[in-house]
C-alpha cells in the first residue's frame, strides 16, 4: 500500500532523510520508531503531499504521490503532530468542516460526522468548541477529523504524545478497532511498548537511514530474544544449577543475574526442555524457565547508535 | 554595601533578568538591523527633500553667498522640523509594532506562568519588556543626533525645541508602548494589538478632542473657534497637539503658546498617564500568570468560561448551543463565520449602533453648522471611510494564511482535497467580507447624500472604481504575503510597507527627481495613483450643494498637475484600477503557487 524508493530529503546542507526504503502492506499497521529529529516526521508529510522530497519516490496504492496529489490526499488521512485548530469552530462544525472539504455530499455529512464521534466517543463533546478540548479530546477529535473522509492509508505523527495512560490504552484500542476495519496504518511514536502491542511491522531510523525494517519476529531474531531464557531455581542451588546448565552442549552462555540465570542458546529456543530436563534430572527445584520477552526499548538501544542529525 | 550600590546601578530591580533576555533576543534578529537602516534611509531621504525645497530651488542671485546663509539657517529649521516630527510620527508606531506581542507571546509560549515560579514579578516582567524595547527605539532617536547637530551649526534652532521634541517624543513612545502592552495581554494576534492600540489613540488624542472641540463651538457660538482653556486642556493632555503647537512655536515665535514651558506639563501628565496604564498592566499580567501556572483561565468572556470549567473537568450542558451547517465551498463557509469583531453577538451589534450614531450626531452637528453642503465635508468623510477601510484591508488581507500557519491548522487544511484556488478565492472573499462593514458604510454615506443633494450622482461611479481596485489589489498583496512569510506581523508590516512604499515614499522620490530635472508637473503626477487623493478629487469636484446639481460635462476635478473633466477623471481612475487590478490578481496567483511551499517552515 506504501511504498518508498530511495527517498531522500535535504534541508539546506542537512540530509532528513536518506534513501529510505519502504514496504508497508494493505492492512497493516507499521510502528516507525526514531528519535527526535531522526526523519520520521519528515517522511510522513512526504507522504501526505505536503512537503516534496529532494529524490526518489514514493508510492501510495501504486500512486506516486508527486504526481497525484489530490488523489492521494482523498486516500489518506494524515494527523501532524500538532492539533491545529479553529477558534470558532465547535466540534461537530469542525468535522463537518472538514467532511465538506474532503468533498463529501452534504446529505451525508451529518451521519459521517456521528459515526466518527461515535467511533472515537466524542458524542457528548460535539456541541462545544474545539479550543476548549484537553489535550487527550483534542487527540480524538484529530483521529475523528483523518477518519471524516473514509481513508483507506492513516499516517499518523505521534498520535499518543501526552496523553495519560488511559486514554493511550483507548487510542490504541481504537488503532486495532481501525486494523479491524482494513486501514493500512502508519504511525510513529515514542512511547516503544505502545507500537509492541499493535504493530506488524516495525522501521527504526536514524540519521535519516533506516536501521532497521521487519516485522516483531524479525526484531526478535536480529535481537536473539529467542535463544534466551531466564530459570529460577531454588534459593542455595543457583551453583548447582550452573555447574549442571555448563555440560549442555546447545547453551552458548551463561549469566547469572540476582536469583536468575541467564542463558543464552546456540540456536533457538526449541531446545529449552534440555535446560528443564537437566535440572530436574540433578534434582534442582525449579521456581520457574521463562523465554526472555522481546522488550522494543532494548532494541530500540540495541539497533540505534544515538546519533542525531 | 557595594553590591547594594551596584545592584541599584544596574537597574536589576527594576527589570529583573527580562530586560537582558529581550536584548538578546532582539540582537539575534535580522529585522531589527533592517529597520535601522531602513530608518536613516527614510530620514536621508526627508532631509533631503527639505534641502532642495529651501536651498537648491529657492529664488536667489547666484554667488549671494549672504543670501545662501540666509537660506541655509532656514534649511537647518526645515530639517530639524521633519526629523523631529518624523521621530515624532514614527516612534510611537514602531513602540506599537515591537510591543504588539510582548506578554502574548509568553502567554502562548506557556512561559508567563513559569516566569512567575522565579523570583521575577510582575512589575519586572512589564518594566523589562517595555524599558527593552524603549532603549532600541532610543538608539534610533541617537542614530538621528549627530545628523542633528551637523544641521544646527546652520543655526536658527533653539535648544529648548530640540530638548522639548525629544521629550514630547519619549513621553508618547512610553505611554503608547504601556498601552500596546496592556493590549497584549488578552490579544493573541498581533495586528489586532496593533489596530485595537492604533484605535483607542485615535479616539484618545483625535476623536474625542474634535467632538469636543465642535461641540464647545457649537455650544458657545463662537465663531473665533473653541475657547482657550480647551486649548490648554488639549495641549497638556494631548501629544499630538503639544507638538504641533511646539513646532509652530519654534517657526514662529509670536504664538500664544510660546515662551512658557507648556510641555514639561504635559511631559508629566503624559508620564502619569503611562503610570497609570502600566499599573493596570502590571496587576493583569500578574493575574494572567497566575492563573495560568495554576491551570485557570482567566477571561471573563461567556466561551472562557465554559472553557475554565471544562478544565476543571465539569461536564456542560451544550443542548442549547446552535451548530451551523456547512453550506457551499467550506473554507468560504468557515470565513463566514468567523465573527467580524472577535466578541458576542450583541457586542458587535452595540459597536454597530455606537458607530452609527456617533456618525450621525457628526452629521447633525455639522448641518447645525452650515458645513453639510461643503465640499470639503465630503472630502473628509469619504477619505475617512475610505483611510479606515483602507487599513482594515490591508491588516485583514495579510492575515488570513499566517494566522491559519500560527494556529497550525494550515497542513490539514492543505492535506483536504481542497484546491489552491479553492482556498485561494475562499481566503479572499472572506477578506472581502470581513470588510465590507466600513465599505457599507462608505458607499451608505455617498448614497445617502446623493440622494440629498450635497453630491453628485456623477461621483458614485469613480469612487466604486476605486473601492473595487483597492479590494482587489490588497486582496492580491495581502495573500502574497501571508503565503510568503510565517509570522502574521511580518506580513501586515510588509503589506502597510508597500502602501506606504507606493504612496508616500515613492512620491516623494518622484516629487524630488521633479525638482531636480525641473520636470515638476510630470513627476508631481505620481502622487495621482494615490487612491486618498484620487477619492480627495472625485469628492472635492463633486462634492457640496454648489457642484451636486450640476451636468456631468461641466464638474472640474483638481489633479496635481492641473483640472481634469469628469471624463479625463474616468479615464484615468479606470486605467489605474485595471492596473492595480491586474497587480492584484497577478499576486493572487502567485500566492496560489506559493501555498504549497515551506508549509512548515
Amino acid at each position: 500500500m506504501i511504498e518508498t524508493k530511495n527517498l531522500t530529503k535535504y534541508y539546506g546542507s542537512l540530509a532528513a532523510l536518506q534513501n529510505l526504503d519502504l514496504h508497508i502492506g494493505a492492512g497493516e499497521i507499521f510502528g516507525f520508531i526514531g528519535p527526535n529529529g531522526a526523519g520520521k516526521t519528515t517522511s510522513m508529510r512526504i507522504l501526505a503531499t505536503l512537503l516534496d522530497q529532494t529524490s526518489g519516490t514514493a508510492f501510495i496504492d501504486g500512486m506516486n504521490v508527486n504526481k497525484n496529489g489530490k488523489k492521494i490526499r482523498k486516500l489518506v488521512g494524515y494527523m501532524p503532530d500538532f492539533m491545529g485548530v479553529y477558534d470558532d469552530l465547535k466540534v461537530f462544525e469542525y468535522l463537518e468542516f472538514f467532511a465538506a472539504a474532503f468533498s463529501i455530499e452534504r446529505k451525508q455529512r451529518k451521519s459521517i460526522v456521528q459515526g466518527v464521534l461515535e467511533l472515537t466517543d466524542l458524542q457528548g463533546k460535539s456541541h462545544a468548541a474545539v479550543d476548549s478540548l484537553s489535550r487527550g479530546m483534542q487527540q480524538r477529535l484529530g483521529l475523528a477529523r483523518v477518519l471524516i473522509h473514509d481513508p483507506k492509508v492513516l499516517i499518523l505523527d505521534e498520535p499518543a504524545s501526552g496523553l495519560d495512560p488511559r486514554a493511550r490504552i483507548e487510542i490504541r484500542g481504537l488503532l486495532r478497532e481501525l486494523k479491524n476495519m482494513g486501514k493500512t496504518i502508519m504511525i510513529s511514536s515514542h512511547i516503544l511498548s505502545e507500537l509492541e502491542e499493535i504493530c506488524d511491522q516495525v522501521g527504526i531510523i536514524e540519521c535519516g537511514q533506516l536501521v532497521f525494517n521487519g516485522s516483531m519476529e524479525d526484531i526478535r531474531q536480529k535481537m536473539g530474544v529467542n535463544r534466551k531464557v531466564r530459570v529460577q531455581v531454588a534459593d542455595g542451588q543457583k551453583d548447582i544449577a550452573v555447574k549442571l546448565l555448563n555440560n549442555i552442549e546447545d547453551i552458548e552462555n551463561i549469566n547469572t543475574e540476582n536469583s536468575h540465570i541467564a542463558i543464552t542458546l546456540r540456536e533457538t529456543k526449541k531446545n529449552e526442555g534440555i535446560i528443564a530436563k537437566t535440572l530436574v534430572n540433578g534434582d534442582i527445584n525449579i521456581i520457574s524457565i521463562e523465554p526472555e520477552q522481546l522488550n522494543l526499548d532494548d532494541a530500540f538501544l540495541h539497533l540505534t547508535k544515538g546519533l542525531v542529525n | 554595601m557595594i553590591e547594594t550600590t551596584k545592584k541599584i546601578i544596574s537597574f536589576e530591580w527594576l527589570t529583573g533578568p527580562i530586560f537582558g533576555k529581550e536584548l538578546r533576543i532582539s540582537s539575534r534578529r535580522k529585522r531589527n538591523y533592517i529597520l535601522r537602516t531602513v530608518y536613516l534611509l527614510l530620514m536621508m531621504l526627508f532631509v533631503v527633500l527639505v534641502w532642495n525645497a529651501t536651498m537648491v530651488f529657492s529664488p536667489g542671485k547666484a554667488g549671494d553667498y549672504t543670501y545662501i546663509a540666509s537660506r541655509m539657517a532656514e534649511a537647518g529649521k526645515y530639517i530639524i522640523t521633519t526629523i523631529t516630527i518624523f521621530q515624532f510620527c514614527t516612534m510611537p508606531i514602531l513602540a506599537i509594532i515591537m510591543l504588539c506581542t510582548s506578554i502574548s507571546d509568553e502567554i502562548y509560549n506557556k512561559t508567563l506562568g513559569v516566569l512567575m515560579t522565579t523570583p521575577i514579578n510582575s512589575f519586572q516582567i512589564v518594566m523589562g519588556k517595555l524599558l527593552s524595547k524603549i532603549l532600541q527605539i532610543v538608539l534610533l532617536l541617537a542614530i538621528s543626533l549627530p545628523l542633528m547637530a551637523v544641521v544646527r551649526v546652520f543655526g536658527g534652532i533653539p535648544w529648548i525645541y530640540l530638548l522639548s521634541s525629544l521629550c514630547l517624543t519619549l513621553t508618547t513612545i512610553l505611554f503608547t508602548g504601556s498601552l500596546t502592552i496592556l493590549f497584549s495581554i488578552s490579544g493573541r494576534k498581533s495586528y489586532a494589538v496593533i489596530l485595537k492600540t492604533i484605535a483607542v489613540l485615535a479616539i484618545l488624542f483625535g476623536f474625542i478632542p474634535a467632538l469636543i472641540a465642535v461641540i464647545a463651538r457649537s455650544i458657545l457660538s463662537d465663531p473665533d473657534g473653541p475657547p482657550q482653556l480647551f486649548m490648554a486642556c488639549l495641549y497638556y493632555t494631548n501629544p499630538l497637539f503639544a507638538m504641533h503647537i511646539n513646532v509652530i512655536n519654534m517657526l514662529e515665535v509670536s504664538f500664544p503658546f510660546s515662551g512658557g514651558l507648556y510641555w514639561p506639563v504635559h511631559c508629566i501628565i503624559m508620564l502619569g498617564m503611562t503610570l497609570a496604564v502600566l499599573a493596570i498592566t502590571v496587576k493583569r499580567v500578574r493575574k494572567t500568570a497566575l492563573a495560568q501556572i495554576t491551570g485557570q483561565e482567566t477571561g471573563t468572556t461567556k466561551k472562557k468560561k465554559k472553557n475554565a470549567l471544562l478544565n476543571d473537568g465539569a461536564e456542560l450542558d451544550y443542548s442549547n448551543a446552535t451548530i451551523r451547517s456547512v453550506k457551499g465551498c467550506p473554507l468560504v463557509w468557515k470565513e463566514l463565520r468567523t465573527p467580524i469583531i472577535k466578541g458576542s453577538r450583541k457586542t458587535n451589534i452595540i459597536a454597530l449602533a455606537i458607530t452609527i450614531t456617533v456618525l450621525l450626531i457628526t452629521y447633525v452637528i455639522n448641518h447645525v453648522q452650515d458645513a453639510l453642503d461643503e465640499s470639503i465635508f465630503q472630502e473628509f468623510y469619504i477619505n475617512v471611510f475610505a483611510i479606515i477601510g483602507l487599513v482594515t484591508s490591508i491588516a485583514l488581507s495579510a492575515t488570513t494564511i499566517t494566522t491559519e500557519k500560527e494556529s497550525r491548522s494550515w497542513p490539514i487544511l492543505l492535506a483536504t482535497t481542497m484546491t489552491d484556488r479553492q482556498i485561494i478565492i475562499a481566503k479572499a472573499i472572506g477578506v472581502f467580507r470581513r470588510c465590507l462593514p466600513i465599505w457599507l458604510l462608505l458607499f451608505g454615506h455617498v448614497i445617502l447624500f446623493i440622494f440629498i443633494g450635497y453630491l453628485n450622482k456623477a461621483s458614485f461611479i469613480p469612487i466604486f472604481l476605486i473601492i473595487t481596485y483597492l479590494i482587489i489589489f490588497f486582496s492580491g498583496t495581502g495573500l502574497y504575503f501571508s503565503s510568503r512569510f510565517k509570522r502574521t506581523t511580518t506580513s501586515v508590516c510588509a503589506n502597510f510597507g508597500l502602501a506606504i512604499i507606493l504612496w508616500l515614499i515613492l512620491p516623494i522620490i518622484f516629487t524630488i527627481i521633479g525638482e531636480i530635472t525641473h520636470k515638476q508637473t510630470r513627476f508631481s503626477s505620481f502622487n495621482n495613483i494615490n487612491p486618498v487623493v484620487q477619492i480627495s478629487s472625485i469628492a472635492n469636484g463633486a462634492g457640496g450643494s454648489r457642484h451636486s446639481m450640476e451636468s456631468f460635462s461641466r464638474l472640474r476635478f483638481n489633479w496635481s498637475g492641473g483640472k481634469k473633466s469628469y471624463s479625463d477623471s474616468l479615464v484615468f481612475i479606470s486605467t489605474t484600477a485595471v492596473c492595480y487590478s491586474s497587480i492584484g490578481i497577478f499576486l493572487l496567483w502567485r500566492a496560489k503557487a506559493r501555498l504549497r511551499k515551506n508549509i512548515f517552515n
